[in-house]
């Protein structure tokens, strides 16, 4: 190994043509400043310090791959989901801008439904332990996960909460989702629907700005409702945008806090298990 | 019941992972790194990476998280060379197949939305040249 470089020395490791076709029509190069010819034996500059040493001939091949990128994603949150069925386990990914009210909801759902169902949570937040520790007291086990500068939950980080929540069978296991509107939509985490919360407190053009998050949720639920005499709030026309992006879209307005439209969205959690 | 309550740090896996494109960079990194070991390569000197229009990736910023990731990596002396595919969609209602430069384009011809996407969502790892 050269050790300026890195590049290699040895037997089979040789010329690299660097000599790259630029078709700069339709493509965007990011190229390193390190790419240089390499002759079979020469003198060249890598991070500004000169150097010789030998290169022989090259075995270069391309693989083809065509591989999606978050493949491997995908691939885990695909043994998440085969986990989660095989004990029959509603699993919902909730997603929504940060303070939309998706905990308040869930210690809401669970003090309502913790003696008739069995409920866990996988908390997401960036830092603390708050949300988990809210879950604790209404009753259900609460896993938290930091994503420390981390922007969503992926499939990995949900395989290993896994691991430590005994999850029963049968019961529901809420995924509450960073605070974000982007990221955490192109992440599958293996979960059985996706619910996307907006509150009245924010935009009714949100579904527009986020189309990727709203078409790639099952269910929509419009929280806050108790502030709507106070607000600019339009819910028929969040609900004609967001279903522009994804007509098969489901509605629930609730109010976490008064409890309003809370049966609805029981009754809807109920359904997904018959 | 038993409480189960503890805290997992996933600092180790997402200590570049403040944007969205970061995460997937170092997942480009990775794979490159998976692919290169089962064929035995040394080293990377191109990857090919095809960023669609309506893929929800920056390809710009995707490129910079990916300049700044692959120190260290097999792709230190890749040559990235990043394929922008430009959006495709045809209308539902009239079939006029025409170019979508966001998901929430309307047909040209009828102003119908949402059509549906016939291209430009891809995000993959075309190709790697190795040694």
């Amino acid at each position: 190994m050269c050790e300026t470089c890195g590049c290699s020395e040895s037997g089979e490791f040789k010329i690299h043509d660097l000599q790259h076709k630029h078709d700069h029509d339709d493509h965007h190069h990011y190229d390193h400043d390190q790419h240089h010819d390499h002759q079979p034996e020469h003198a060249h500059e890598h991070n500004g310090v000169w150097h010789t040493h030998s290169h022989d001939q090259t075995q270069q091949k391309v693989i083809n791959l065509n591989m999606n990128i978050l493949s491997n994603n995908n691939r885990l949150a695909q043994l998440n989901r085969r986990f989660l069925e095989g004990r029959k386990v509603l699993c919902l990914n909730l997603v929504s801008s940060p303070g939309s009210g998706k905990t308040s909801i869930l210690e809401k759902t669970i003090q309502a439904l913790i003696p008739i169902r069995k409920i866990a949570v996988i908390e997401g937040d960036q830092q603390t332990l708050l949300d988990a520790e809210r879950i604790e007291k209404s009753g259900a086990p609460a896993i938290q996960i930091n994503t420390g500068s981390g922007c969503h939950l992926d499939a990995r980080m949900i395989e290993s909460a896994l691991e430590k929540l005994e999850i029963e069978a049968n019961s529901i296991l809420f995924i509450e989702n960073v605070g974000n509107l982007v990221c955490p939509a192109m992440f599958d985490l293996g979960e059985t629907k996706r619910v996307v919360v907006i509150s009245v407190t924010e935009g009714e053009d949100k579904p527009l700005k986020y189309p990727y998050m709203f078409q790639s949720s099952q269910l929509c639920l419009i929280n806050k409702s108790d502030l709507l005499p106070y607000v600019d709030f339009n819910t028929e026309k969040t609900i004609e945008y967001a279903r522009s992006v994804n007509p098969n879209m489901e509605f629930i307005i609730v109010s976490a806090k008064t409890g309003e439209g809370m049966d609805l969205w029981y009754e809807w959690l109920a359904r997904q298990t018959k | 019941m038993s409480i189960h309550y503890q805290a997992i740090s996933c600092r180790e896996f997402a200590k570049f992972d403040f944007m969205h494109e970061f995460s997937l960079a170092i997942e480009v990194i990775n794979l490159s790194q998976r692919e290169a070991a089962k064929s035995n390569a040394r080293e990377i000197q191109e990857i090919t990476i095809e960023v669609g229009d309506l893929s929800g990736v920056e390809a710009d910023a995707f490129g910079s998280a990916l300049d700044l990731l692959v120190k260290d990596s097999i792709l230190n002396h890749a040559n990235v060379k990043i394929i922008r595919t430009p959006g495709k969609g045809i209308c539902k209602a009239c079939n006029l197949e025409f170019e979508m430069n966001h998901r929430m384009a309307a047909c040209p011809q009828c102003r119908c939305f949402p059509s549906q996407i016939n291209g430009g969502d891809e995000f993959r790892v075309v190709s790697l040249l190795v040694e």
